[in-house]
C-alpha cells in the first residue's frame, strides 16, 4: 500500500465518527431509493408477470343479459384478439356465528381449466367438476379471513335460492388482485369473497342458461381501445351492456397503479432531500479537513505530488464514504423494502409477491452515492489543488472578524462576551452556518411532511366516514326497487331512519373527453348522506343539474355552468345534455350527483331506489342485520362502522411503518448535520476554548461557546423547517393523489410541533455528545500546538 | 527573602511545594517531567524560570497555575492545597488568582481588544475596569480593534491587560515575549514589573532568553525535571536595561 493511502485509511480511522454521520445521510437516500424503486419495480414485475401468466383481460364490460353465442359478434371486432363471457353474481352468504353480512362475487369458470382470460391460479385442491353443481373454489383471502379450507360447506343465498356449497378448492385471479366489495372503500377479506363456480352450475343457479352478463377481451397488438371499447359498447347496447372500459378503470387494477404512482413519487421526492443535504456535508466536513491539513498538502506537493494525486486523494475519501453509505443504505433499503412489501402482500393478492433487488438498481444507488459525495467533494478538492506548496507550508492567515450589523444588535442586547463569540462565529462563516441551518431544516421539513399525512387521514376520515356518510348501514338491493321497499326497511324495529339512495352508471363526455361513472343520488333533504366539501361545508345538491367532484370535472375539462354530455349505461339507454350546476372539492373518487328527482327522470324509469341508508339504533345492531339477510330484495349490507374500523388499521399499519421509517431518517439527517458542525466547530475553536478553560471558565460555561452556537443555528432552522414541511408537504399531497383519491392537505398545528420536537431531541442529543469532548479538552496541549 | 515553608500550607499568596513530581506515560515510554521539585515562592516574587526544552519549567508553571496536576508531591497556594482540588476546584483557583501570558497570546479572534479584556473581567471577583485594564497597557484607542488587526505586540499587551485586569496574586507568564521583536519584549515587560509593583503579584516567567533574568527576584535554573541551581538576584534590573 502507497503511503498516501495509509493516511487515507488513517484518516478515515481518525474521521470515522463524522465519516459515519455522513454516510448516515447519504445512506437514507440509498434506503428510500432502494426501498422504494425496489418495491416499485417488484410490484410492478409481479403483477405484470401475473397478468401475463393468467391472462388478464385488457377491456371488460358488464351488461344485463346476452346469449353467449353474441360473444362472436365481439371477437369479430377489429383488434379483437380474444374474447370470453362470464356471469358475475353477487350472493348473500350465511356464515355460522356471524351476525355481519358477508358477501360473495361468483365467477363461472371453466371446470376443464379451459379459460384464458382472467385465469384462477388454484392454490390448494382442485377445480369444480362438472356435473357436480355445489362445488366451488373460494378466493384465498376470503378463506384465510374466514378460517375456510377445501371440504368446508358455506351455505349462500343465490338469486334467491339457499344453496350449501362444498368447497373444493382455494384460489387467486388477476381481476381480484384488490378485492372490493360493492360500495367498499377498502377491502375486507372476512365479509367479501370471491367465488368461483362450474358454468352450467351457476348458469342454473342465476337462471341464465347460456347467457353472460360479463365480458371480457384481449386486445390485439396494434388494436386501439377507444375503437374497440366503442365497438363493444355498439354490440352490447341491445343485451344491456353497462360500457366498456380499459384496464385503467378497472378497480382493482386502478388500486395497483395507485400505489406505483405513490412509489413513484417517494422515489422522486425523498431521496433528493437528503442527497442535498450530503452533498453539503462531505463538502464542509473535507473542507475543514483540507483547511488544517494545508501544510502536510504543502508538504506532499514540495515532495513531487502531483496536483492529481493530492486532489484524488481527498476525493477518495469522500468515494469511501460513498462506498460505506451504500453498504448500509441497501441494507438497511432491502430491510426495508421488505417490511413495506410484506405490508403490500396483505392488501394486494398475488400467488407470489417477493421484494427482488437487481443488481441494476444496486449499481444505480451505488452511482447516485458516489456521484453525490464527488459533488460534495469538489469544492474542497479544487482549493487542496489549488494550493502552492510554499502558500500551503506556511501558517494560514488568523481569520479575521469584522463588526457588522449583527454587531450593533449584539451590543444593544448587551451580549456578553461569549454571546459575541457564539453569534460572530456564526457570521464568520455564512455558509457553513447556512448550510447547519438547511440541513437541520431539511430533516424537520421531511419529517413534518410525512407525520402530517395522519392528519391529511384523519381528515379524510372525518369528512368521509363522520360528515358525510351519516348511515350506519347501506343496504344495496338485487336490483332496483321502488319505493314501497324502504317501508319495508323503516318496519324493521330499531330502524331510525331510512333513506333512497341510487346510483345510475353513466358515460360523461364533454368533447373528446369522457369518463366511465355513476350519477348518485339521494334525497334533496338527506339527513344521512351529506355533500362536504374540502373545507368540511356541507353543500346542498342543486335541483336542476350536475354536481361534480373536483378531479371528475378537472378530467372532464369543465367548469360550473357548461353543458355535458350524459350517456346512461344502464336501464332505458339514451343519452341527454345536462348543465354541470356545481363543482364540490371531494377527497374520494370521481363522483357526479344529481337530484333524486332529476336521476328518475334520466332513467326514465319509475323504480328509483337502488339502496337505502339506514340509521338504527346501536343496540338493535345484531337483530336487524339477522332480519336483513332475510330479505329476498336485499343483496348486501355495508357496515359503516366495520370500513372505519378497517380503515383506521389501515392507516395505522402504513402510516406507523412510514412513521418509524421517517423519524428514523431526519434523525439521520440532523444527527449527520449537527455532528458535523459540532466537531468543525470544536475543531475551530479547541484553541479558544481551552483558552477560557485557562481564564478560569468552567466546563459547562466552555461547554456554552460550542452548544450555544448550535442551538442558536437549530433554532433558526426550526422556522426554516415549517416552511419546507409546509412546501414538501404539499408536494407529496398532490403526487399522491389520484383518480380514486385526493389527499386533503389538512396538517395539524401539532405535527409541526412534534416534528420539531424530534428535530430538537435529536439535535440536543448529538450536541451534548459532542459537547463532552470539552470535558477531556487537554487545555495544555491545545495551547501548545497552534493550529 | 523567607524560607521554603514545607509544613501544610504556606503564608497566603505564598507558594509551598513539596516533592512534585511529574510522570507522563505514552504506552510503554515514561517521561519523568518533574522528579522531586521543592520550592517555596514569596507573594509579590517575581520569578524567572530558565533551562532547556523539556526540563520541566512548563510542566511546574502549568502546576503552578492549576492547569495540571502532578503525580507525586504535594502543592500549597497560602492554605489551599492545590494538589486535593478537582477540576472544579482548580478551576474556581484559575478564575480567582491567576493571570495567563502564553508566547502566541491566545486571544479569542472573534472578540475585540476590551471584549478579550471583559472576559476575564465579567467572571472575576474583584476585577477593574476592562478600558482601565487596556490603558495600562497603552491600548486604549485599539480597544475595538479584532486581533487580526493588531499588531504582535499589541496582541500580546491584550494578553497582559486581560490577565491582569482580574488583580490576579499570580502572574504566570510562558514566553511571553518569545514572538516579539526586542523594544516591544521591553514593553510587555515593563508592564509585567508594573503589575509586580502596583497589584503585589507574583510574577513566574518562563523564558530562553537569558537577558530577562536581570529583572528577576530569583532566577530558577531547570534540568532534566529538576532545579540546578538558584541565583537570588540582589538588585534586579529594570526591563528598559536589560540587554535582550
Amino acid at each position: 500500500m502507497t503511503a498516501l493511502n495509509i493516511k487515507l485509511l488513517r484518516d478515515l480511522v481518525r474521521l470515522r465518527w463524522q465519516a459515519l454521520a455522513i454516510a448516515l445521510v447519504l445512506s437514507a437516500a440509498t434506503a428510500t431509493f432502494i426501498m422504494s424503486q425496489g418495491v416499485h419495480t417488484s410490484l410492478m414485475q409481479t403483477r405484470d408477470a401475473y397478468y401475463a401468466r393468467n391472462g388478464f383481460a385488457d377491456v371488460f364490460s358488464g351488461l344485463v343479459r346476452a346469449p353467449r353465442d353474441a360473444m362472436a359478434s365481439i371477437a369479430a371486432i377489429p383488434g379483437v384478439q380474444h374474447t370470453e363471457g362470464r356471469i358475475q353474481h353477487y350472493a348473500t352468504l350465511d356464515m355460522p356465528g356471524r351476525v355481519e353480512p358477508v358477501r360473495a362475487l361468483f365467477n363461472t369458470i371453466d371446470e376443464a381449466g379451459g379459460d384464458r382470460l382472467n385465469r384462477v391460479t388454484l392454490r390448494r385442491g382442485r377445480l369444480p367438476r362438472p356435473g357436480q353443481p355445489h362445488e366451488i373454489l373460494v378466493d384465498e383471502a376470503f378463506a384465510k379471513a374466514n378460517g375456510l379450507l377445501p371440504g368446508a360447506r358455506v351455505q349462500a343465498l343465490v338469486h334467491g335460492r339457499r344453496l350449501s356449497l362444498l368447497i373444493v378448492g382455494i384460489g387467486m385471479a388477476p381481476d381480484f388482485v384488490y378485492a372490493l366489495g360493492l360500495g367498499e372503500i377498502l377491502p375486507d377479506n372476512a365479509r367479501f369473497g370471491v367465488f368461483w363456480m362450474g358454468r352450467k352450475a351457476l348458469e342454473a343457479a342465476t337462471d341464465r342458461v347460456e347467457a353472460v352478463n360479463s365480458v371480457s377481451v384481449r386486445l390485439a397488438r396494434d388494436a386501439s381501445l377507444p375503437d374497440v371499447i366503442r365497438a363493444i359498447d355498439h354490440v352490447l347496447a341491445r343485451y344491456g351492456g353497462t360500457g366498456a372500459y380499459g384496464r385503467a378503470d378497472h378497480l382493482s387494477h386502478a388500486f395497483i397503479d395507485n400505489e406505483l404512482q405513490q412509489l413513484a413519487a417517494i422515489t422522486r421526492v425523498i431521496p433528493p432531500v437528503f442527497l442535498i443535504v450530503a452533498t453539503f456535508l462531505v463538502y464542509i466536513v473535507l473542507g475543514r479537513m483540507i483547511a488544517t491539513e494545508r501544510s502536510q498538502i504543502g508538504l506532499l506537493k514540495a515532495f513531487g505530488y502531483t496536483d492529481a494525486a493530492v486532489g484524488g486523494h481527498y476525493l477518495k475519501l469522500a468515494m469511501v464514504i460513498a462506498l460505506l453509505a451504500t453498504l448500509i443504505g441497501t441494507t438497511a433499503g432491502i430491510r426495508m423494502g421488505s417490511a413495506m412489501t410484506r405490508l403490500y402482500a396483505g392488501y394486494y393478492h398475488f400467488p407470489f409477491l417477493d421484494y427482488i433487488v437487481s443488481p441494476g438498481l444496486v449499481l444505480a444507488a451505488t452511482a447516485l452515492s458516489l456521484a453525490t459525495a464527488g459533488l460534495g467533494a469538489l469544492g474542497g478538492v479544487r482549493s487542496a489543488v489549488r494550493l502552492s506548496p510554499a502558500e500551503a507550508m506556511s501558517p494560514p492567515r488568523p481569520p479575521a472578524y469584522r463588526a457588522g450589523s449583527l454587531e450593533q444588535l449584539g451590543r444593544r442586547l448587551g451580549f456578553s462576551a461569549i454571546g459575541h463569540m457564539i453569534v460572530r462565529h456564526i457570521a464568520r462563516w455564512p455558509g457553513r452556518s447556512a448550510i447547519t441551518v438547511l440541513g437541520v431544516a431539511m430533516a424537520g421539513g421531511l419529517l413534518f411532511s410525512n407525520l402530517q399525512f395522519i392528519d391529511s387521514s384523519r381528515t379524510m376520515i372525518d369528512g368521509f366516514f363522520f360528515r358525510a356518510q351519516r348511515q350506519d348501514f347501506t343496504v344495496s338491493f338485487i336490483e332496483p326497487h321502488r319505493r314501497d321497499v324502504l317501508f319495508a326497511l323503516a318496519r324493521i324495529p330499531g330502524v331510525l331512519r331510512v333513506e333512497p339512495a341510487r346510483s345510475l352508471p353513466v358515460r360523461l363526455i364533454n368533447g373528446t373527453k369522457s369518463e366511465r361513472t355513476s350519477i348518485e343520488s339521494t334525497d334533496i333533504n338527506s339527513q344521512l348522506s351529506l355533500r362536504i366539501d374540502s373545507s368540511g361545508a356541507a353543500i346542498t345538491q342543486p335541483e336542476r343539474g350536475l354536481m361534480l367532484s373536483r378531479q371528475l370535472a378537472n378530467t372532464l375539462g369543465v367548469r360550473a355552468g357548461q353543458r355535458l354530455q350524459v350517456e346512461m349505461l344502464s336501464g332505458r339507454r339514451g343519452t341527454a345534455s345536462l348543465a354541470v350546476a356545481r363543482i364540490v372539492d371531494e377527497y374520494i373518487g370521481k363522483r357526479a350527483y344529481a337530484g333524486e328527482a332529476m336521476l328518475a327522470v334520466l332513467a326514465r324509469d319509475e323504480v328509483p331506489v337502488g339502496a337505502a341508508l339506514l340509521r338504527i339504533d346501536p343496540a338493535a345492531r345484531d337483530a336487524i342485520l339477522t332480519r336483513l339477510k332475510t330479505m329476498p330484495q336485499v343483496l348486501g349490507v355495508t357496515e359503516k362502522a366495520a370500513a372505519l374500523a378497517k380503515f383506521e388499521a389501515m392507516i395505522d399499519d402504513n402510516l406507523l411503518t412510514m412513521i418509524i421509517f421517517y423519524v428514523g431518517f431526519a434523525g439521520a439527517i440532523v444527527v449527520g448535520v449537527v455532528y458535523n458542525s459540532a466537531r468543525i466547530i470544536h475543531s475551530e475553536r479547541a484553541h479558544e476554548l481551552a483558552t477560557l478553560r485557562v481564564l478560569g471558565y468552567f466546563r459547562s460555561e466552555v461547554g456554552l461557546v460550542l452548544v450555544g452556537e448550535l442551538a442558536l443555528l437549530v433554532l433558526l432552522a426550526l422556522p426554516l423547517a415549517c416552511l419546507i414541511g409546509y412546501g414538501l408537504a404539499q408536494l407529496m399531497t398532490a403526487m399522491f393523489s389520484s383518480d380514486l383519491f385526493r389527499l386533503p392537505f389538512a396538517p395539524d398545528r401539532a405535527s409541526y410541533g412534534w416534528s420539531m420536537l424530534i428535530v430538537l431531541l435529536a439535535a440536543t442529543a448529538t450536541a451534548g455528545s459532542v459537547a463532552r469532548r470539552v470535558r477531556n479538552l487537554d487545555m495544555v496541549r491545545t495551547l501548545k500546538a497552534r493550529d | 527573602m523567607m524560607e521554603p515553608a514545607f509544613g501544610p500550607g504556606a503564608l497566603p499568596g505564598s507558594f509551598a511545594a513539596a516533592g512534585l513530581g511529574k510522570l507522563y506515560r505514552s504506552g510503554s515510554a515514561e517521561v519523568h517531567a518533574l522528579r522531586g521539585v521543592d520550592l517555596a515562592i514569596a507573594k509579590g516574587e517575581m520569578l524567572v524560570l530558565l533551562g532547556p526544552s523539556g526540563s520541566g519549567k512548563s510542566t511546574l508553571l502549568n502546576i503552578l497555575g492549576g492547569l495540571d496536576r502532578p503525580t507525586s508531591g504535594r502543592l500549597w497556594f497560602g492554605d489551599l492545597e492545590l494538589t486535593g482540588l478537582d477540576d472544579a476546584g482548580l478551576t474556581r483557583f484559575r478564575r480567582a488568582q491567576v493571570g495567563f501570558i502564553f508566547q502566541f497570546y491566545n486571544l479569542i479572534p472573534s472578540l475585540t481588544a476590551l471584549e478579550n479584556v471583559r472576559l476575564v473581567t465579567d467572571i472575576a471577583e474583584r476585577p477593574m475596569d476592562a478600558d482601565d485594564a487596556l490603558a495600562q497597557v497603552g491600548l486604549a484607542a485599539r480597544r475595538d480593534y479584532y486581533p487580526a488587526q493588531l499588531s504582535g505586540g499589541e496582541q500580546q499587551r491584550v494578553a497582559v491587560a486581560r490577565a491582569i485586569a482580574k488583580q490576579p496574586q499570580l502572574l504566570l507568564c510562558d514566553e511571553p515575549t518569545g514572538a516579539l521583536d526586542s523594544a516591544t519584549g521591553i514593553r510587555v515587560l515593563e508592564t509585567l514589573a508594573q503589575a509586580n509593583r502596583r497589584l503585589g503579584a507574583t510574577v513566574v516567567i518562563i523564558t530562553h532568553n537569558a537577558g530577562i533574568a536581570a529583572m528577576a527576584d530569583r532566577v530558577i535554573h531547570f534540568l532534566d525535571g529538576r532545579i540546578a541551581r538558584e541565583i537570588i538576584n540582589r538588585q534586579p534590573a529594570q526591563p528598559a536595561q536589560i540587554s535582550w
